[in-house]
């Protein structure tokens, strides 16, 4: 066990691109942490979707050995965290792990939203928050520009921050210098009682689930028995330790202050949720640490097998994948067009799409995925009180005394030229403005409350479009409003695909209903008979399109030496069918495989269509859909 | 040349003794341009045929023939050796079109085909035409159809233009002005209309002819009928193997003069894979399929089939016949065949078989 004097924690946080994962490399490669062979980019995000896409899903830690200028070696354990708002509780989770955050602010961009949210974070959590200026190698950027929007807007001294360039290496050893002096070391009784908080765990097929945690209070030793102070289990300690970025360093004990990992052959990794306290049987703390909280999924959605067959692999898969994931919720449930699948909550759409997209390279899965949703709150007549978190579960507008949906405080923060636009969507998306501050000359603030809704649809890529790309935006959940709400269906050839039916406001109906007929039209393939398209609220029909009937499918020629090839068509064809699915009367074929293939833009709405295999049994229930194009990552 | 035709005719010869049985009741020269071969070599191979099988009088014999390659001599030496049918590959009747098709002739000198060919004694002539062409307007393709009806065939096998990739209009067939999907299915069901009007009877998808006059030879293979073939490429479907000849000439002649192997393809076709051939091939024909006759051969139930059928029928795909009580499709289905063929095909892989006590 390190003294606590010479143990520094610290998290590094960051608006997203500006080189947190970058700063992590090379400070570990300054502490030798690594050997130079085995070093790679970005090396603690070892998910290959971190890695592609740049960000931090999992947090992780992992311990370095810094042999300071003062002749002494310190002990650091750098905490990385998610920096997504998707995640602000695994964040909250890690900074409260931690004595001290690094902040690394682009020295061209300056602060940004998220820049803030995780400052804040950080501040809330009690956190010494340092500045260090990265990327002072582009030929954007203004140091002292960005080190007075530091002091400014977030109000942190700023004058000693450290500038430097993560990617090309320069200045890294005065930012372990500064981690050193300036962050205080751990608090902590190794006499007292064992209190660790868990900020993350990770399940292993060999020895079931390892937990991260920092021990605040007390002793963890090899073979003691455990005890979740919220969840209840109890465990016995197989194996403690030490994090390492490749792989684990087992120890007798870990004291207060430090960070570690344990296993315990714990077979579910929703019994060691992050915030939980961990502490020993035989000497139990009195309380637990604070700040633990059951994250509520904000964004629901279904998730269904392309296959219907793969369901038990599905099930499975998302098993194996709550193992590490314990934010993530699954229920069964079922749906006329698309079978068996799960009503899936997510933190985000962030975490939503990172979650199909592992289900589908992970586990090799093809899926179908209805439009998210977000959870609304309906009383009804007779005054009990539902959360709707799936269209097909709105009750009949009859029975509706008051529907209520989620709004967020949005924050934006952009270039005062393009405020004009922003205001016109933040309109359009029946946002309400609350105020605009100008945080410098270059960046103005907005606020906005809004329906959730709203920002699930595709509020994030109008955003970046209206904005090339230079608006960040942040919210928080601020609670739920009463609204206007009317549940739109949608019906292929006269019969109502559940699976595409969504809640809206009902401003919005019209105007969405049309676009989707025409969407649909557009991607329906054509059938052997005509194919209305239509959107209803109830038994009102307010949008239609016709899909018309496919005119010409034939071989002209077809001779003794045609046979053959004729057969082989045919073959091809079917298996193309095999990827169908049928809705109602509407057979849908599944593009989905491809990625690149994105018949439907990625947030909207039914951007989940896919296929049935066509059942010759009920010919006059048979058309077919282009599946929506798998959703694209967003970057 | 000669060293191919002496490879056909000991092919003829081995062929001749796997049939000692059969009567030969069509005998069909096609595939590339067998006219470009001469009468002579034609003579030749016939002779052969004449020798190895037993050919029924009555047995209708065809060649297929470029309008240039045409000539009177020519014809009438055909018409001493046996050959009672031509069938010439007209295409349109607008020289510029034929350019663009990568077709030597002039439509002139299709009709002058045409005119050598009956003198010469032919009586049963088919013309092949072609739509959806670049560019071809309805009134243009009205137009090429009149002009090929004025002809007086006794048979018009009409084909939509289907652009393969490899040939040169794939590559610019963006640019071609090809007709649409819709244009080419209102192409098609007027001439449908326009031939029935004429005397010419749609029996087949692409077919059409005066009563009496239907090919032979190519309802064969859409019946399900056996037939032996000779030459690189040629495909047979004899005692119940369907097997196909090396493409390349060369090899072939090889292999006929060593007795090497000369197949590239040999499927044993069972009797399940010839109940789906029976749905794709005979629904390509008016004659379609019929309760009994599909139920006694394949021992599969047909009310499955009935039920696609039925469906189509009500939105106009299908057709059954009280008086025959055959089921085959309108041409408004035969547009979209390969679907309801598949649809059909589905229908009978999930179909169980029947219980052979039934019969």
């Amino acid at each position: 066990m390190t003294d606590l004097d010479k143990i520094r924690n610290f998290s590094i946080i960051a608006h997203i691109d500006h080189g947190k994962s970058t700063l992590a490399d090379r400070l570990l490669e300054a502490c030798e942490a690594v050997e130079a062979r085995d070093m790679e980019d970005q090396i603690l995000d070892n998910m290959d979707l971190e890695r592609e896409r740049g960000i931090t899903i999992k947090a992780r830690a992992v311990r370095l050995l810094y042999p300071a200028a003062d002749g002494e070696t310190y002990v650091l354990n750098l905490i990385d965290t998610p920096g997504h708002v998707d995640f602000n509780y695994e964040v909250s989770r890690s900074l409260a792990a931690c004595e001290g955050a690094v902040l690394v602010v682009d020295a061209s961009q300056g602060v940004e939203a998220q820049t803030l949210a995780n400052t804040y974070l950080a501040i809330d959590a009690g956190l010494e928050v340092l500045p260090v200026i990265n990327k002072i190698d582009l030929p954007a950027a203004d140091p002292q520009r960005v080190k007075r929007e530091v002091e400014d807007i977030i109000g942190l001294p700023a004058e000693d921050a450290p500038e430097i360039s993560a990617k090309n290496g320069i200045n890294i050893p005065a930012v372990l210098e500064m981690i050193v002096r300036d962050l205080p070391a751990p608090e902590g009784d190794r006499s007292l009682p064992l209190r660790a908080l868990i900020f993350d765990s990770q399940y292993d097929s060999y020895k079931g689930v390892i937990v991260y945690f920092r021990v605040m209070d007390g002793v963890i030793r090899q073979g003691m028995d455990v005890r979740m102070m919220s969840g209840g289990a109890v465990y016995k300690v197989v194996e403690v330790g030490y994090l390492h970025p490749r792989g684990m360093e087992p120890a007798e004990a870990l004291g207060a202050g430090e960070v570690g990992y344990f296993t315990a052959s714990i077979k579910n990794v929703s019994d060691t949720r992050v915030g939980d306290t961990v502490t020993g049987v035989e000497h139990p703390a009195a309380e637990p640490l604070q700040g633990y909280k059951d994250v509520q999924p904000m964004v629901y959605s279904g998730v269904y097998p392309a296959d219907g067959a793969k369901y038990p692999e599905l099930r499975d898969a998302l098993e194996k994948l709550k193992l590490n994931d314990a934010s993530l919720s699954y229920e069964p449930e079922s749906s006329v067009a698309l079978g068996f699948g799960f009503r899936c909550g997510f933190l985000g759409l962030l975490h939503m799409e990172i979650i199909q997209l592992r289900l589908e390279r992970e586990f090799n899965l093809d899926l179908i995925t209805t439009a998210p949703s977000v959870v609304y709150r309906v009383t009804r007549t007779d005054g009990t009180v539902t959360m709707i978190d799936n269209p097909l579960n709105y009750p009949d507008p009859t029975e509706i005394e008051l529907a209520e949906e989620p709004f967020v405080r949005a924050s934006i923060i952009t270039p005062p030229e393009y405020v004009g636009g922003i205001m016109d969507l933040c309109q359009d998306r029946r946002g309400e403005y609350i105020d605009m501050t100008y945080l410098d000359q270059s960046r103005v603030e907005l606020h906005y409350d809004m329906p959730l809704n709203e920002i699930i649809f595709d509020f994030f890529d109008c955003l970046k479009s209206r904005t090339r790309g230079y608006a960040s935006l942040d919210y928080d959940l601020t609670g739920y409003r009463a609204s206007n709400l009317v549940k739109l269906d949608v019906l292929l050839n006269g019969d109502v695909v559940d699976a595409l039916s969504f809640i809206l406001h009902a401003d919005k109906a019209y105007p969405r209903a049309r676009k989707i007929c025409e969407k649909l039209k557009e991607n329906i393939p054509r059938q052997l008979f005509e194919i209305p398209v239509q959107a209803a609220i109830g038994s009102k029909i307010i949008a239609r399109e016709t899909i018309k009937a496919l005119r010409k499918d034939v071989l002209a020629k077809c001779y003794g030496g045609d046979i053959t090839r004729k057969k082989k068509l045919l073959e091809k064809q079917k298996e193309g069918k095999k990827r169908m699915r049928s809705f109602g009367s509407v057979e849908v074929p599944q593009e989905a495989q491809d990625p690149r293939k994105q018949l439907f833009p990625r947030t909207n709405h039914w951007a989940f269509i896919s296929i049935f295999p066509f059942a010759a049994a009920n010919v006059s229930t048979a058309i077919s859909i282009p599946c929506p194009g798998r959703k694209r990552p967003r970057s | 040349m000669d060293r191919y035709v002496r490879a056909l005719e000991k092919h003829i010869q081995e062929g001749g003794a796997r049939a000692p049985k059969y009567v030969v009741d069509t005998v069909y020269f096609g595939g590339g341009t067998p006219s470009y071969f001469g009468a002579e070599r034609l003579r030749r191979v016939y002779t052969a045929l004449s020798r190895r099988f037993n050919i029924a009088k009555t047995a209708e014999v065809t060649l297929e023939a470029n309008p240039e390659s045409i000539t009177e001599k020519g014809c009438r030496r055909l018409i001493s050796t046996g050959f009672n049918r031509i069938s010439i590959g007209v295409q349109t009747n607008n020289d510029q079109l034929l350019k663009v098709l990568g077709r030597p002739h002039t439509f002139r000198q299709a009709q002058k085909a045409m005119e050598i060919a009956r003198e010469a004694g032919f009586q049963n002539i088919s013309l092949d035409l072609m739509y959806g062409l670049p560019a071809q307007s309805p009134q243009a393709w009205a137009d090429a159809l009149g002009s090929v009806i004025d002809m007086q065939p006794e048979h018009i096998s009409c084909y939509g233009l289907t652009v393969q990739p490899g040939t040169p209009l794939y590559q610019y067939r963006d640019q071609a002005a090809l007709p649409n999907d819709d244009a080419q299915a209102a192409m098609y069901l007027y001439a449908v209309s326009t031939l029935e009007a004429y005397g010419y009877h749609q029996y087949e998808i692409s077919n059409f002819a005066q009563t009496g006059k239907e090919c032979a030879h190519n309802l064969k293979y859409w019946m399900g009928g056996e037939y032996m073939s000779f030459g690189p490429s040629a495909a047979s479907d004899f005692a119940g193997t369907r097997y196909t000849f090396a493409s390349d000439v060369n090899r072939y002649i090889r292999a006929i003069a060593t007795g090497d192997a000369i197949t590239t393809e040999v499927e044993y076709v069972p009797i399940k894979e010839r109940a789906g051939e029976y749905l794709m091939l005979r629904m390509r024909t008016v004659y379609g399929i019929e309760r009994k006759e599909y139920e006694s051969t394949f021992l599969m139930p047909f009310d499955p089939l009935e039920t696609v059928l039925n469906f189509y029928g009500t939105r106009g795909l299908t057709r059954y016949s009280r008086e025959t009580g055959r089921w085959c499709l309108t041409p408004q289905g035969f547009l979209v065949s390969n679907q309801l063929i598949n649809q059909l095909i589905d229908a009978q892989r999930k179909s169980t078989p029947l219980s052979p006590h039934r019969f």
